[in-house]
């Protein structure tokens, strides 16, 4: 309950006030949310095909990576801000949904799952990225980031549908 | 027959078909179909991205942007179709109400310029070699790209809210 509290302080706030009931805050921040997931989503499947092996193949792994990797961090920056300030808007409502929880869910167990790359077949990326074939553990990875991006996606656009009207 | 009333036609006939039928009527389609529209966004928009920054002179990789062009284009191609027939379907939920929806008409009007654009002028400036044309036009060529491709974009997220 604690957190139901701090979330309804937040939404009493005079910068919540602003976002609620300003008439282009809330369409203009969505539109870059979505926009930025040509970025963010689109170089991370672009990363995902290549350890799978069916794209970028002409390029090692590890090339692919160090160069899409900064881009990744920056789209997932804007990402993160635009859908905290989203959040920010009506917190309450937000939070009410089971949809924004399970997509934070997601969005950590996508974060565990680049974590548990990095720690197992990634280290040790030099040793294979010239191979023809990608390891197993890499297709894995690309496999279960996949899957939780199409979640991920899926969530976020329930969570308008699951708001309730204003 | 105006072209006017061909496209109000053309409409009437979407939202006649038993999809678009099925697309209003159901709860939970038409938020489906959105996302697969969404997926197919992120995969087309990091495709073309991906050959516009090189265009502009970004280091990705160093090998020739034809190769990468033709690399990334089944993808390109894959997910730019997926997203005309999703949103084709979204379209014929309410097709009527979309003939004078200032938001779709733009959406449309940027659809077909980047489209034709796409397949012509960028195409072929992405897959000359690059001595042969100046980095100033390489230049242009992506920036009208993503102007294009971002007046769709935002027009698109726009459509709900006019």
């Amino acid at each position: 309950m604690w957190f139901v509290s701090l979330l309804q302080r937040l939404h009493d706030t005079g910068f919540s006030t602003t976002l609620r009931e300003s008439i282009w805050a809330e369409p203009a921040i969505e539109t870059v949310h979505v926009l930025t997931l040509t970025l963010f989503l689109g170089f991370a499947v672009l990363l995902d095909l290549r350890l799978l092996g069916v794209c970028l193949k002409r390029r090692s792994v590890s090339e692919v990576l160090a160069r899409l990797n900064p881009w990744l961090a920056g789209g997932f920056a804007v990402m993160a801000a635009s859908g905290t300030l989203l959040f920010c808007g009506d917190p309450v409502a937000f939070y009410s949904t089971i949809f924004l929880r399970l997509k934070m869910i997601l969005l950590a167990l996508a974060g565990l799952n680049v974590a548990l790359f990095w720690v197992t077949v990634g280290r040790k990326v030099r040793s294979w990225d010239q191979a023809p074939q990608t390891p197993r553990g890499a297709k894995l990875a690309a496999v279960v980031s996949l899957v939780l991006w199409v979640l991920i996606v899926a969530a976020g656009r329930a969570i308008a549908y699951a708001l309730p009207p204003p | 027959m105006s072209l006017g009333k061909l496209l109000m036609s053309f409409c009437q006939w979407a939202t006649h078909t038993p999809f678009g039928h099925g697309i209003r009527n159901s709860v939970w389609l038409f938020p489906a179909i959105e996302i697969v529209h969404l997926l197919a966004l992120g995969l087309l928009g990091g495709t073309i991205l991906l050959v516009n920054f090189r265009l502009l002179g970004l280091r990705f990789w160093d090998e020739p942007l034809r190769d990468l062009a033709k690399e990334v284009r089944p993808w390109t191609l894959g997910s730019l179709g997926v997203m005309l027939v999703s949103g084709f379907f979204l379209f014929s939920s309410e097709a009527v109400k979309m003939y004078g929806n200032v938001a779709f008409r733009s959406k449309m009007t940027f659809l077909v310029l980047a489209v034709v654009y796409t397949f012509t002028i960028h195409r072929k400036v992405a897959m000359s070699r690059e001595a042969d044309v100046a980095p100033r036009w390489r230049r242009l060529a992506a920036v009208v790209s993503l102007l294009l491709w971002t007046g769709v974009g935002v027009s698109g997220r726009l459509i709900g809210y006019v």
